[in-house]
């Protein structure tokens, strides 16, 4: 059974060609990967390699918050270790959050705006299958997003290993984060979009209602830092967890409120 | 089985606007009819009823015996429609736009192809495929816009203001169109205009709605009965002269004729009676007349 019908995967395609046509998401697409995972990571690398640890202003409380596998490690390889492991996966994580936001809200409050869901909505296509198409577009560009940027991500982070002669980084967060929470916060960004785009009258309106579905990335960031929680695998599943059932809710609510009435109000 | 059916039906926008007012009305299959009434009239609502897109606040719509509320995309697999509102995609070419519109209809890329090239050769936009439909004119626009809705070779096709904002010579090639559908491929084709010239050169019966409540339908003929328009003998006659029982209008004399046969009757009694006969016609009242005969009843009504 294909998992897309042709006509679905005509709409597939044509929502590529309009986010990759639309500057603001292209280069939102391009530019978040890029300081997130290449431009940030090569920049601490190059800071814990080459600026003397002793002028690294709070280097001495970030030590603090290593756990025990960390034990034995340089001032240097555990500085590496807290950006690998407690700075980076947050950064990491606002990227298919951003990608899936962005592509969603052009595809689905652009083409509200543009007035050419009417067109879309006229055609033979059920709403559910409209629905089905455009999230798994959204879904899927955000994927490769991603993916790619992993790969990137892994690269930096491999040369950083080898300069400091550390393991290879990717441990159980780094599996749980790829595998489970990234795919459930790209669909979380896509839903979370689809309901705000009933309530939106514009693409920008959409981008920056979507700024407070970064709120909980920023927490997790902060409160690790305050000691109130450390990032480890258990953590990171039962995140992934929680953000899943989100999912499940808010497609169930979003599929709901995909109707014409709704959307050409 | 008429092609569209409209029985009590009505539309509310948040309880307070009333858009439509218990419209019932039967299309026959085959034919153009014209849907006439200012903006504002309710004439994009009801398309908007008849195609799915709105839900009904009371009364009930089928096109083909199937209900746009209960089977959407079967209604949209018989119909084409072709409004203000619905756009298409700025950043394809009119080709990609009309190919992507094919497989949404779920025709095969080669299928969808052969009929985009076949849309575009009749609508006069082959030369300008390749461009981006941000950079077409107006009128290429909605040429292309009615050859989106012609894509999936509809039984119905539902058109709201087809040659608004269109040169002579789009307009006439879309009208050509139209009649071609109608006359040739037995498409019935519901077009809402306010524009009563343009629909007396194509329509075969007409509806006209105002605020939402329909005055009148059905053929010329039929509407001018009902409201009392009726033909005119006009004379032009030798200055001076007065003929009894006319009424003068310009270097006219006339008067109401119940058929064309009473014509040779006055005019032989116009020279039997010693006038000097320079000219005489018959004049049929058009749409407009009758037209703003209903909308001014209503209004005396009111």
């Amino acid at each position: 059974m294909k998992l897309l019908t042709l006509p679905e995967q005509a709409v597939v395609k044509k929502d590529f060609g309009e986010i990759w046509s639309t500057k603001m998401v292209r280069n939102t697409m391009i530019l978040v990967p890029v300081i997130m995972a290449v431009f940030l990571p090569v920049l601490y690398v190059a800071i814990i390699c080459f600026v003397p640890s002793d002028q690294i202003n709070g280097a001495d409380q970030m030590l603090k918050l290593l756990p025990k596998e960390a034990a034995g490690y340089t001032l240097q390889q555990s500085m590496f270790y807290v950006m690998t492991n407690m700075i980076c996966p947050m950064f990491f994580l606002m990227i298919p959050l951003m990608s899936s936001s962005v592509s969603a809200a052009c595809s689905f409050v652009g083409e509200k705006e543009r007035s050419t869901i009417e067109t879309l909505l006229l055609t033979p296509m059920s709403l559910k299958s409209i629905f089905k198409a455009k999230v798994f577009g959204c879904i899927f560009l955000s994927a490769i997003c991603t993916a790619i940027s992993f790969v990137a991500f892994s690269i930096v982070i491999s040369v950083g290993d080898i300069l400091l002669q550390m393991p290879f980084f990717l441990n159980w967060n780094w599996l749980i984060l790829i595998f489970l929470l990234a795919p459930a916060i790209t669909v979380f960004g896509v839903v979370f979009m689809v309901l705000v785009s009933g309530k939106s009258k514009s693409y920008m309106e959409s981008i920056q209602t979507s700024g407070y579905i970064v709120l909980p990335l920023i927490l997790l960031f902060v409160g690790q830092f305050t000691g109130l929680f450390q990032l480890n695998a258990l953590f990171l599943l039962l995140a992934a967890a929680v953000v899943i059932a989100a999912d499940l809710l808010l497609w169930l609510f979003a599929a709901r409120l995909f109707t014409p009435e709704k959307l050409l109000k | 089985m008429a092609a569209i059916h409209m029985e009590n039906l009505t539309k509310t926008y948040d309880g307070k606007i009333t858009a439509l007012n218990g419209l019932s009305l039967d299309i026959p299959q085959g034919g153009i009819f014209g849907f006439l009434g200012p903006n504002g009239a309710g004439k994009t609502t009801t398309v908007k009823l008849l195609t799915g897109l709105l839900k009904p606040t009371k009364g009930t719509c089928t096109v083909f015996d199937m209900s746009p509320m209960e089977r959407p995309c079967d209604v949209h697999r018989i119909c084409g429609v072709m409004t203000e509102t619905a756009r298409m995609y700025g950043q394809m070419t009119g080709r990609q736009n009309l190919q992507f519109f094919a497989q949404a209809a779920g025709m095969d890329r080669q299928e969808g192809d052969q009929r985009a090239d076949e849309l575009l050769k009749s609508l006069d936009l082959w030369d300008a495929r390749d461009r981006k439909l941000s950079e077409y004119s107006t009128g290429m626009a909605q040429r292309l816009s009615l050859a989106r809705s012609l894509v999936h070779r509809p039984r119905v096709l539902f058109l709201d203001e087809p040659t608004s904002g269109l040169d002579p010579e789009s307009a006439q090639t879309v009208n050509a169109m139209i009649l071609s559908l109608a006359r040739n491929a037995g498409v019935t084709v519901f077009l809402c205009t306010h524009q009563l010239r343009y629909a007396q050169d194509l329509c075969d019966a007409y509806g006209i709605l105002e605020r939402g409540n329909l005055l009148a339908a059905g053929d010329l003929p039929t509407l001018c009965k009902s409201i009392g328009c009726r033909i005119t003998a006009e004379f032009r006659l030798a200055q001076g002269q007065a003929p009894k029982g006319f009424q003068k209008a310009g270097e006219w004399w006339r008067t109401e004729v119940r058929s064309d046969e009473e014509m040779p009757g006055l005019v032989r009694k116009l020279i039997d009676s010693g006038h000097d006969l320079y000219e005489a016609r018959l004049v049929r009242p058009t749409l407009e007349d009758v037209y703003f005969q209903y909308t001014q009843r209503r209004e005396v009504e009111q």
